[in-house]
């Protein structure tokens, strides 16, 4: 059994349980239990723009409280991947050190920081995903959104590849289903900029969702809360600016996986998801009947 | 003792921050001190003659110069002490200008300080000094020049005609290296193989060449006047009976991808590698022939008409003496692969530059090799001015080439759209600048951005740059038949593992160090052995054959004479000291200390030819019996309490 | 239009200072940051390399005060591809921070760290979130993580917005 403390983050908890949940059933069939940390707050992420030191002692914090339980971090917000990997790279800084000290923290043991997703692909691998996989989801076509902070600064994760990334189009595939290759892969879904120029965001979003449309996509799959706001919460606004009609589901990759992995639509909470994903049932449940 | 003191002004590069006043007042009131003197620049004739006139006049026996560097111009005063009736190394140097004036320029009080203090550590250095003398020794006249591109093609022919005993090594089965490759040389557009071919042609035609190709130089040891080199002449498994009749290749069943041709083009594993090569002759690619792999076929041993394959032609080592080695090894182009973001290697449309320079070849002589299409874009700076992949040096050749290739296309047809996508376009040489106009006038469109992108649509193949105009401030992203990626220059193996066999110094970009970047830009730190071309950093042909010939004139200098003078800065071991544990043998990067037995005791015994006077052994002595002359540790003793201002003993 | 004489020289080095904002001097301009930004990629008002460019002329005004200094979406596809190596994203990072200590703090942040003063995360807890959980086998979660009031009151930032 592998074991890892798990970081939600803000949004997750409160607002997107369906990846909670489906990322928790996941694990537990893949022998993975995943512990909570009591204490933890916001990554720190939000305040990086307003002052980086105060957002780097948050992360910090964070880390600490995850120290303190012997175990290594896995996130599912990359966002939260980016501020907690920073932190814990600041954390070989000795000015910073002292101030960490400074705040009453504390860092007895070395804390890795990985995505949910990069921990799949990496500690169980993609021979290991495939063996659990019941149902291939061999009639889905899926556009993979791998987001910014996922294998992007490179110095910082040293992960996948920045310009080539590849490690969610093999995870997609393993599910039997279809991962498309398209231009643009690794463009931001304009979840930063929501709160800064709104019309600027959705003309971001409205990028990927197109090249979904055009290529007649079953779903964007996502990795990051902040990126489904901008694809589901937001696709009805990039509809009506764009004068287009989407209805592309967005779904969690846990969603997907527990899918292949004949997970029931509860235990990968897809009631929750706002583009209601009819197809993807239709599809997955085919293929089950079928292979039954 | 009589210890002459010389302050230099440097017009004002010393004098503007150090008060020479206070200076020579301090030096004044020196023990052994007999004359204090300043001038606007002791290294002029004015200056020289001073301290010439000095010595006879005032019996001077000791002389300190505070100046510069004295890499700059410690040996101008050198050879004045010398002229003068001293031992040369009665001299010392002070140098209050990079380690003075310039760092401190905007503390000028304590920079005075500072250049007293020196001139205390090289006066406390000075008295100590011995009358050391240069030796003579015997030099002959045998030179190895190592890699048979366009520069130590050059090199050989100046030394050869001089009358010179030249050993020319390449690695590859022809000497011409990259330059034929090329289709038309910037700015003047002659054709690179017709000006290179005659060249080319009159290397076996020198009487004093004699040329290894397929050849490495394996090992080098011993010193200037005295290199002891091992050739590996690695099989061509064809003899000299070889007369390129052609039967054999076309007899050949192996196809694969023509180097030369940058994969344009395939070529059999038995080949001439191309239509001008030097040595003219087939050789076999053992690791693409099946015969030699496999021990099947054979056929072109069956068809040769003049028994020439020879299968079991096994690698020869040739030992060589010369006196002075001239490396010129080159550069490799930048594997484009590396810049994942332009897609070279997984995407047919985006190529290399030298790609382009065949492809102009084959289009020019009628045969093409791939259709270029209708819109052609250049990147430029691909592999230089790149810290994302390590390189931060400009590779100097790119922006005039691609304005070369790009006229060259837009000339041959006019209805070409052809694009240069640059960060700074550097049009520095002799006509640079009017080739570039050039361009522009002939249609060539040039964009000041670097690309951020090429994408390839999977359904057509065709690609698309993305880039900012950045004199437009606006966005590009256009869609091209052929992206031309402009590759930079890169130290190739064979500068790589030259620098290896010869324990030589390498800059920041991994090119060749040059002694002097001024005055020395084509010797190196190891005595008699000179660089030139691409493998001391990247240059065009102009600046190549240049430095080539300067770097025969130089080794000539060297040998001329048949004599040459070695400096006595040589590490001397006190025997009584002397444990014999043999520290010294292992640090020495010259193999100049070996220990022997002598009166039934084991000591450390240091060849002075060898010697480079570098210091390693004295710093690693553990007993203090290995010292350095001109640096003896009661020498080093005295500076360090010097410049802490204890009294004088 | 720049006016060259309102230039602040002191500017850059004071960014140069700050975490991230190391690498400013080394901007020889290729704007390989502006065409591989998805942000500039759909609004020419905003441009990495402007904003290099100008806070390297000392335009100290005319860059801290820019609406756009804020559109920069921090995704790295920047730093990734900089020939000279800066770490742009964190470059222009620096910027606003330093735009926060000279008063120009968008709202949006402010309340940002208003909330996270109030209860250490971004978004408030309610009983409903929390049953919710429970039905879906959720662990329970804290409402308030008061300890991150305690981080933010130790750095400078507080002061830094009340001036």
């Amino acid at each position: 059994m592998r074991k890892y403390a798990i970081f939600l983050g803000c949004t997750v908890p409160v607002r997107a349980q369906h990846y909670e949940l489906s990322a928790r059933n996941v694990a537990r069939q893949l022998n993975i239990e995943l512990t909570e940390i009591p204490g933890a707050s916001c990554c720190g992420f939000p305040l990086k723009a307003v002052d980086a030191q105060t957002a780097l002692l948050i992360a910090a914090r964070n880390i600490s409280l995850v120290s303190q339980l012997k175990l290594d971090v896995v996130t599912l917000c990359n966002s939260c991947t980016a501020m907690l990997s920073d932190a814990q790279a600041q954390l070989k800084n000795e000015d910073f050190r002292k101030e960490f000290k400074h705040v009453g923290l504390s860092y007895p043991n070395e804390v890795k920081v990985r995505h949910f997703v990069r921990m799949l692909y990496e500690d169980i691998g993609i021979d290991e995903i495939k063996k659990a996989v019941k149902n291939p989801l061999r009639q889905l076509k899926i556009v993979p959104h791998y987001g910014c902070h996922y294998m992007r600064p490179t110095e910082l994760y040293g992960f996948d590849s920045a310009e080539v990334p590849h490690t969610l189009d093999e995870l997609v595939r393993v599910t039997g289903a279809e991962s498309l290759e398209y231009t643009d892969k690794k463009m931001c879904c304009g979840g930063s900029v929501l709160g800064v120029d709104e019309e600027l965001a959705i003309t971001m979003s409205n990028h990927k969702l197109s090249i979904a449309h055009e290529n007649g996509a079953d779903a964007i799959v996502s990795i990051c809360p902040f990126c489904t706001v901008m694809y589901e919460d937001n696709q009805r606004k990039a509809e009506a600016k764009f004068n287009k009609q989407y209805g592309i589901p967005v779904l969690y990759y846990p969603q997907l996986l527990g899918l292949s992995f004949g997970l029931d639509n509860n235990a990968v909470g897809l009631k929750f998801n706002r583009i209601k994903p009819d197809t993807i049932l239709e599809k997955s449940t085919a293929q089950n009947q079928r292979s039954s | 003792m009589k210890i002459g003191v010389y302050v230099c002004h440097c017009g004002g590069n010393i004098s503007e921050v150090v008060d020479i006043k206070k200076l020579t007042a301090s030096a004044e009131q020196q023990s052994e001190v007999a004359v204090v003197r300043d001038n606007a620049h002791m290294c002029s004739d004015v200056g020289r003659n001073l301290v010439l006139e000095d010595i006879k006049k005032h019996k001077l026996d000791r002389i300190v110069v505070a100046a510069c560097s004295p890499q700059f111009h410690g040996k101008t005063f050198m050879d004045i002490v010398e002229k003068a009736g001293l031992s040369p190394y009665v001299f010392e140097m002070a140098n209050i200008r990079e380690q003075c004036s310039w760092p401190h320029f905007n503390e000028p009080d304590l920079a005075t300080k500072k250049a007293k203090d020196l001139v205390s550590v090289a006066l406390a250095k000075a008295r100590l000094d011995e009358s050391l003398s240069r030796k003579t020794m015997p030099i002959g006249k045998r030179v190895l020049v190592v890699g048979a591109g366009i520069a130590g093609i050059q090199a050989a022919l100046d030394l050869g005609d001089a009358g010179f005993e030249v050993y020319l090594v390449e690695k590859e089965a022809t000497i011409g290296g990259k330059m034929a490759q090329l289709s038309r040389t910037f700015p003047t557009e002659d054709c690179a193989a017709c000006i290179l071919s005659p060249k080319m042609a009159d290397v076996p035609a020198n009487p004093n060449i004699t040329l290894f190709t397929n050849s490495e130089i394996e090992k080098v040891s011993g010193f200037l006047g005295n290199f002891e080199v091992i050739i590996n002449k690695k099989p061509t498994y064809v003899n000299d009976q070889c007369v390129a009749c052609g039967v054999c290749e076309e007899k050949c069943p192996v196809k694969i991808p023509n180097e030369f041709e940058q994969g344009l083009t395939n070529r059999r594993a038995i080949y001439v590698p191309f239509e001008f090569a030097v040595p003219y002759r087939y050789l076999i690619d053992e690791s693409n022939c099946i015969y030699l792999k496999k021990g099947k076929c054979g056929n072109c041993k069956k068809v040769c008409p003049h028994d020439a394959v020879d299968f079991d032609q096994k690698a020869e080592k040739v030992e060589l003496k010369v006196d002075t080695i001239i490396v010129a090894t080159g550069y490799d182009i930048f594997d484009a692969k590396e810049k994942k973001v332009y897609g070279f290697g997984t995407n047919k449309n985006v190529i290399t530059s030298l790609a382009m320079e065949r492809m102009i070849v084959h289009e020019a002589e009628g045969r093409a090799t791939r259709e270029i299409g209708k819109r052609v874009a250049f990147i430029q700076c691909v592999g230089s001015r790149d810290e994302q992949i390590g390189n931060e040096y400009c590779s100097r050749i790119c922006c005039m080439y691609a304005t070369k290739l790009s006229q060259l296309l837009k000339r041959a047809d006019p209805k070409k759209d052809v694009y240069v996508f640059y960060t700074d376009l550097r049009a520095f040489g002799k006509g640079f600048e009017e080739y570039y106009k050039r361009a522009q006038k002939t249609g060539v469109k040039f964009i000041r951005g670097r690309v951020a992108e090429v994408n390839e649509d999977s359904k057509t193949g065709r690609v698309t740059i993305k880039a900012e105009d950045t004199l437009a401030r606006q966005i590009i992203e256009s869609e091209f038949d052929l992206v031309v990626l402009s590759v930079g220059m890169t130290p190739g193996a064979g500068t790589r593992q030259a620098a290896e066999v010869l324990r030589m110094t390498k800059s920041p970009g991994g090119f060749l160090q040059e002694a002097h970047p001024k005055f020395k830009p084509v010797d190196t730190l190891n005595d008699g052995v000179f660089i030139c071309g691409c493998a001391q950093g990247p240059k065009d042909i102009p600046d190549t054959v240049a430095q080539a010939s300067a770097a025969a004139s130089r080794a000539i200098r060297l040998m001329n004479k048949g004599v040459y003078a070695v400096e006595p800065i040589t590490a001397v071991v006190d025997e009584d000291l002397c444990s014999g544990c043999g520290t010294c043998v292992s640090v020495c990067p010259y193999e100049a200390v070996k220990t022997e037995i002598k009166d039934d005791k084991r000591v450390a015994k240091v060849n002075e030819m060898l010697c480079q006077g570098c210091g390693s052994c004295s710093a690693a002595c553990p007993s203090g019996a290995s010292q350095q002359h001109w640096f003896m540790n009661k020498q080093l003793k005295a500076m360090v309490g010097a410049a802490l201002g204890e009294e004088e003993k | 239009m720049i006016d060259l004489k309102l230039s602040d020289p002191h500017f850059k080095w004071e960014i140069m200072k700050k975490e991230g904002g190391e690498g400013l001097l080394k901007c020889f301009g290729c704007s390989d940051c502006a065409a591989s930004c998805p942000v500039r990629y759909f609004d020419e008002r905003y441009n990495p390399r402007k904003i290099i460019r100008l806070t390297l002329l000392g335009m100290k005004e005319m860059v801290l005060s820019s609406p756009f200094l804020w559109f920069c979406a921090h995704c790295h596809a920047c730093t990734e591809r900089c020939p000279q190596g800066i770490k742009v994203a964190e470059l222009i990072n620096a910027i606003k921070n330093y735009a926060v200590e000279k008063g120009y703090c968008p709202e949006g942040y402010k309340m940002q760290l208003e909330l996270l003063m109030k209860m250490g995360r971004l978004y408030e807890v309610e009983d409903f979130d929390l049953k919710k959980r429970q039905r879906l086998g959720l662990p329970p979660i804290d409402k308030t993580i008061p300890d991150v009031a305690k981080i933010i009151e130790s750095t400078h930032i507080l002061k830094v917005l009340k001036k």
